[in-house]
C-alpha cells in the first residue's frame, strides 16, 4: 500500500502518455491507478501524476478535488457510498444514512476506529429502482432494510 | 451592424456585439460579474438577465451570451428580470463575510456596486457561511478566500489570458477555491493582474496591504516607465508615498493587463537613499545658488573653449519635454554636442529603428491580432513582458510563432524555436530574404510569411543592434510584414528622434578622453552605470559635471552640481513608446518625503514649515528651463516642438486617457560608426552574452524592495554540450575573465540555449551592470575563483 504505483503500470502510463495527443485526458485514469495501489490519493500522487502527464500539479488536482470518488485523504479499507438522493430520500434513505451512523459509531465523512469503513453519502449511485441504496467499494447493495444493512456489514467486514 | 432597442433607445452596433455591450453602449449599467471585455462572455454570473420582449430572442435571456440582432427590443427594467437579478446577487452573497470595513477592496469593490445596483440591500441568509484557510501566495497578492462569490475571473485571466499554470480552480459545487497546489509563490510575472480582475477583496495587492482606502489615493492616468511598450497604468499615492500601481485601459497597447515589474516596481519613488536636495559637490545647497553655479560654468565654458566643449547626454527614462529642452539648449548655447541615450549600442538601434519604422510600425493590439509572428533576438518575458503577453492572444486565435534567439526563451504560448548565435542574427535574416537556399531550415518560415494575412516581425533592440534592425526592416519589406522592436527605455524613441545622425555617447566618451569635450550636463542617467565601459575614465577629464535625477545616482556626490528632478508619478509630460506612440501622462501626486519615512510610523511631525520636507525635487523641464533662464511650462514646450518639428504634431492635444498618438514621420540613423580595433578574441575564449532579466535589469524596478523577493540570484547558464567539453558541471562556481573585469558566477546548463555561448543576466549592483547588454564580449573560462 505504500508504494503509489507499481513499475509496470507506471511504464504502461507513460507509453500511453507519450503517444496521445491530450495526455489530460489520462487524468483520472493514473489518479484511480494511484487509489487502486494506494488507498486513497496523497500529494505525492498528484505530483507524480503531473509529472507523468506533462501537466502541473495543479491542472491534476482540479480535476482530483472535482470528483468526490477520488480520495485525497486516508480512507478505511472499504468505503460506503449511500445515496442521498432524491428517490433513495423517498424510499428511506434518512434511516439508512441514521442506521449506518449509528451501527458503525461514526458520522459522515468519518473512518471507523478499527480502519475497517469510511462512510461517504453519495449523489445518485444509478440505483433508483432499488432505492434506498448503498454501495460497498464497488458492490451495490438496494433495497435496503436494517436487517440488510447489517448482514452487508458484516459480510464487508474483513 | 444591428439596430436595436434597448430601454426604449435604439442603437446600432457592429456585428459581432452582444446585448450587455450594446447597453453600455447606450450608458445602461446592468450587474455582471464574469463578463470582461479582455475576457469575454462566458454566460456564468447570470446577472445580466434582461427581458427580451421582441425579435429573434424571446423571454429571459443572459445580455452576454446573445448576440444583438435587428429588430431585438429588449428591457433592462422588466420586474421579471429585475428580481431574477436580485435572487441571483443574494445566492452570490450567501457566503460573502461582512468585512468590508476592513477589506482592502472596499470602496472600489465591484460587489459592493453590483449588490447595491442588483437590489439585493438586505441579508436574510442566518445560515453557516463557508470557510476556507488561505494561502500564503508570494510577496504580491493575498488572498481572502472567504469573499469569493466564484465568478472565475481570476482563473480566466490568469490561466486563459496570461497562460500561468500554476494557479487555478479545485473542488465542486459550493465548494471552489481558487489557488494553487500549495502555497508559494505565483509564478506568472502577470500575477498582480488577479488584483485587478477580481471584483472583491478576494486577491488584492499585498504591497499595499492596509495602507490606504481608494478614496484616499491620489491618482492619475500615466506611463509605465520600466520598459519600452509605455503601458497605460494608474499609480496611487497617499502620505506623499506611491502605493501601489494598477492597469490603466489603452486598447493599442497593453489592454488591461499589465506585467509585475511594472506594477510593483514603483519603490523607486519612496526609495530612502533617493536624492532630494540640490548639491555642490555632494554638499546640499539651495537651488538659486546651485542653478546660479551650473549657469555660469557653463557659461564661461562655452565663452571659454565654445560650445562644442558641452555635452548634454538625455536619457531614455526623461520625458520628451525635458530631452526637447535640453536639446534645444544645444542650439542655444552655439552648436553644443547632444546625445539622447549613454547606451550607444541601445542608442545607435533606436536611432536606426526611427530611420526605418515607417508605415510599417504595428502596436500590441495589432500583435494580438497578428497570425504570424516572428521573434528575433526577442525575448518578450524579459526585455518587455506585455509583448509576450499579447503574442500569447495571438497564439490563442491560431497564429503560428517562430522563435529565433540564441537565449532559452520562453513564452506563455506554444511556439517554434530555431536556435542561432548572438552574432549571426543578422546572418539568419540575411538568409531568409535570399531566394537562393530554398531547402535550408528558413523554408517553411518564408512559406508563412508569404502566406500570413497580418504577419509581424516583432524584434529586440538589444540583441538585434543597429545592424540587426536594418535586416530586419528590410525582411519587413521583403515579406512586405509589419515591424514590431522593443527599445532599451520608455522614451528611447522620443529620444532617438531627437538626437538624429548627432553623435552618440562614445563619440562624447572620445571627445571627453581627447580634452574637447570639458562640461557634461547628464539628464536623468547614470552614465558609469549605464553609459559606454570608458566613461568613468571620461568623467576624469572634464572640467564640469551637472546631473539632473531623481533616482541615486552613483555621480551625485560626484558631480559639481547635482540636481534633483520628479519622476514620472510626480510630473506631466510625454514618452514616445518603441511604436513612436506619443503617450502622455499626468501628474499623480507632488513629491516630499513619505511620511512613513519621515516620522518612521508614528504621528506626522508636528512641527510646522511652509515647505514640504523633501519636496525640493523639480521636474527635469522646469530644471533645464530655469538653467537657460527661461520661465516655461509643459504647455508651452509641447506647443513650441510640434511647431518647430512636424514630426511631433498634435503633441499639445494628446490626453492621458487616450490611446496616444503615433508620431509622423522618422529619424536619422546614428552617424557611421568607426569600429575601434575589434580585438580579435582570445583563444579558446566564449563570447558572453549580457542580456536583461524580468527583475534585477531595469534600474528603477531594481530600487523597489517589493521586488526584492524575486531578484535572481546572479548566475551563468552554458549549453550542457559546451559545459561537458570543458569539464563543468551543474553548480560550479566558473570565474569569467573578460578584458573589463574578472568576477565568479555559479554555472547553471540549459539544453534550450545555443551551444558555445555563455549566457548571463545583467544584473543591477553586480559586475554584470558594467555590460552592454545584448552584445557579446569575449570571455575566459576558469574554475573557482572568489564570490561574484
Amino acid at each position: 500500500m505504500n508504494e503509489l504505483l507499481p513499475q509496470p503500470e507506471h511504464d504502461h502510463f507513460r507509453a500511453k502518455a507519450a503517444a496521445s495527443e491530450h495526455p489530460r485526458e489520462l487524468i483520472i485514469d493514473l489518479l484511480r491507478a494511484i487509489q487502486e495501489h494506494h488507498g486513497w490519493v496523497p500529494d505525492e500522487g498528484v505530483e507524480l501524476t503531473a509529472e507523468i502527464l506533462g501537466l502541473s500539479p495543479l491542472q491534476v488536482e482540479e480535476i482530483a478535488t472535482f470528483y468526490d470518488k477520488i480520495f485525497r485523504r486516508p480512507v478505511g479499507r472499504k468505503v460506503i457510498h449511500y445515496c442521498d438522493s432524491i428517490c433513495c430520500w423517498a424510499t428511506g434513505g434518512e434511516q439508512v444514512a441514521a442506521h449506518l451512523q449509528q451501527k458503525l459509531g461514526i458520522g459522515p465523512g468519518e473512518t471507523t476506529a478499527d480502519g475497517a469503513f469510511t462512510l461517504l453519502p453519495s449523489c445518485c449511485l444509478g440505483a433508483c429502482g432499488d432505492a434506498p441504496a448503498m454501495m460497498i467499494e464497488l458492490k451495490l447493495y438496494g433495497r435496503l432494510t436494517p436487517e440488510k444493512i447489517d448482514a452487508a456489514l458484516e459480510k464487508e467486514k474483513d | 451592424m444591428p439596430t436595436l432597442t434597448i430601454d426604449n433607445q435604439t442603437v446600432t452596433v457592429p456585428d459581432g456585439t452582444n446585448v450587455l455591450e450594446a447597453a453600455q453602449q447606450l450608458g445602461i449599467v446592468i450587474p455582471h460579474f464574469c463578463y470582461h471585455e479582455a475576457l469575454g462572455a462566458v454566460g456564468s454570473c447570470r446577472l445580466c438577465a434582461m427581458k427580451f420582449e421582441q425579435g429573434p430572442v424571446k423571454g429571459i435571456e443572459m445580455a452576454c451570451m446573445v448576440q444583438a440582432q435587428d429588430g431585438m427590443v429588449v428591457s433592462t427594467v422588466d420586474a421579471e428580470a429585475q428580481e431574477l437579478r436580485a435572487a441571483v446577487i443574494e445566492w452570490l452573497m450567501l457566503n460573502h463575510p461582512h468585512d468590508c470595513p476592513v477589506c482592502d477592496e472596499g470602496g472600489e469593490c465591484q460587489l459592493q456596486d453590483m449588490t447595491i445596483a442588483g437590489g439585493h440591500g438586505i441579508r436574510r441568509y442566518r445560515g453557516k457561511k463557508r470557510t476556507w484557510i488561505n494561502q500564503d501566495l508570494g510577496p504580491f497578492i493575498e488572498q481572502e478566500m472567504n469573499r469569493c462569490i466564484q465568478c472565475y475571473r481570476c482563473v480566466r485571466t490568469y490561466r486563459d489570458y496570461c497562460g500561468g499554470d500554476d494557479f487555478g480552480v479545485m473542488g465542486s459545487r459550493n465548494r471552489v477555491f481558487f489557488g494553487r497546489f500549495k502555497e508559494g509563490k505565483l509564478e506568472s510575472p502577470f500575477s498582480g493582474n488577479l488584483a485587478d480582475v477580481c471584483p472583491t477583496g478576494v486577491f488584492t495587492d499585498k504591497t499595499c496591504r492596509f495602507r490606504s482606502r481608494s478614496w484616499d489615493l491620489q491618482e492619475a492616468a500615466s506611463i509605465c516607465p520600466h520598459c519600452s511598450l509605455g503601458c497605460s497604468v494608474i499609480p496611487g499615492a497617499r502620505y506623499r508615498e506611491l502605493q501601489r500601481v494598477r492597469s490603466g485601459i489603452n486598447r493599442q497597447t497593453n489592454g488591461f493587463f499589465i506585467c509585475d515589474r511594472g506594477r510593483f516596481g514603483y519603490g523607486h519613488v519612496n526609495h530612502p537613499e533617493r536624492p532630494r536636495t540640490p548639491k555642490l559637490q555632494g554638499a546640499d545647497a539651495a537651488w538659486p545658488e546651485a542653478l546660479q553655479l551650473a549657469r555660469r560654468r557653463l557659461t564661461d565654458i562655452a565663452a571659454k573653449v565654445g560650445p562644442e566643449a558641452i555635452a548634454l547626454l538625455g536619457s531614455p527614462r526623461a520625458s520628451l519635454e525635458s530631452l526637447a529642452l535640453l536639446h534645444d539648449w544645444a542650439k542655444q548655447l552655439g552648436g553644443a554636442r547632444f546625445c539622447g541615450d549613454p547606451q550607444p549600442g541601445r542608442d545607435r538601434a533606436a536611432r536606426q529603428l526611427t530611420a526605418l519604422l515607417g508605415s510599417r510600425a504595428r502596436s500590441l493590439e495589432d500583435v494580438r491580432r497578428s497570425d504570424c509572428l516572428l521573434l528575433v533576438g526577442s525575448d518578450p518575458l524579459n526585455e518587455a513582458p506585455l509583448l509576450g503577453l499579447a503574442v500569447r492572444q495571438a497564439a490563442r486565435r491560431g497564429a503560428r510563432v517562430i522563435v529565433i534567439d540564441p537565449r532559452p526563451v520562453e513564452l506563455p504560448c506554444n511556439f517554434q524555436r530555431l536556435s542561432t548565435g548572438p552574432e549571426e542574427l543578422p546572418q539568419r535574416l540575411e538568409h531568409l530574404v535570399s531566394t537562393t537556399e530554398p531547402t535550408d531550415d528558413l523554408s517553411t518560415l518564408r512559406t508563412l510569411l508569404h502566406q500570413a494575412e497580418r504577419p509581424i516581425l516583432c524584434g529586440g533592440g538589444d540583441l538585434l543592434g543597429e545592424v540587426g534592425i536594418r535586416q530586419l526592416a528590410a525582411a519587413a519589406d521583403h515579406f512586405g510584414t509589419g515591424l514590431f522592436v522593443t527599445l532599451g527605455g520608455p522614451n528611447s524613441y522620443g529620444a532617438a528622434l531627437l538626437s538624429g545622425d548627432g553623435p552618440d555617447a562614445d563619440q562624447l566618451c572620445e571627445e571627453m578622453l581627447a580634452g574637447k569635450i570639458r562640461a557634461l550636463v547628464c539628464l536623468e542617467n547614470d552614465p558609469l552605470a549605464d553609459g559606454p565601459q570608458r566613461m568613468a575614465r571620461a568623467l576624469g577629464k572634464l572640467e564640469f559635471l551637472l546631473i539632473l535625477d531623481h533616482a541615486p545616482n552613483r555621480l551625485s556626490r560626484q558631480a559639481d552640481v547635482f540636481l534633483p528632478t520628479t519622476t514620472v508619478a510626480e510630473g506631466s509630460g510625454t514618452l514616445v513608446n518603441n511604436e513612436g506612440r506619443m503617450l502622455s501622462f499626468s501628474t499623480v501626486f507632488n513629491p516630499g518625503i513619505p511620511l512613513g519615512i519621515s516620522s518612521e510610523g508614528g504621528h506626522p511631525p508636528r512641527s510646522f514649515s511652509p515647505t514640504t520636507a523633501g519636496g525640493e525635487p523639480r521636474p527635469a523641464w522646469a530644471v533645464l528651463a530655469q538653467l537657460r533662464g527661461e520661465n516655461q511650462s509643459p504647455e508651452m514646450i509641447r506647443r513650441k516642438l510640434e511647431g518647430r518639428d512636424s514630426r511631433f504634431a498634435g503633441l499639445s492635444l494628446l490626453d492621458p486617457d487616450g490611446e496616444g498618438q503615433r508620431v509622423r514621420g522618422g529619424g536619422h540613423p546614428a552617424g557611421s560608426h568607426d569600429q575601434s580595433f575589434p580585438h580579435p578574441a582570445p583563444e579558446g575564449s566564449l563570447p558572453l552574452l549580457v542580456v536583461e532579466q524580468l527583475f534585477g535589469s531595469e534600474q528603477l524596478a531594481s530600487l523597489s524592495p517589493a521586488l526584492d523577493a524575486v531578484q535572481p540570484d546572479p548566475q551563468v547558464l552554458l549549453h550542457p554540450e559546451t559545459a561537458a567539453a570543458r569539464g563543468l558541471k551543474e553548480g560550479d562556481t566558473i570565474a569569467l575573465h573578460t578584458e573589463l573585469e574578472t568576477f565568479s558566477l555559479q554555472l547553471k546548463l540549459n539544453a534550450a540555449m545555443t551551444p558555445g555561448l555563455l549566457l548571463a543576466t545583467r544584473l543591477r549592483d553586480t559586475p554584470l551592470e558594467l555590460f552592454a547588454p545584448g552584445s557579446p564580449t569575449p570571455c575566459l573560462v576558469g574554475k573557482g575563483g572568489g564570490d561574484a
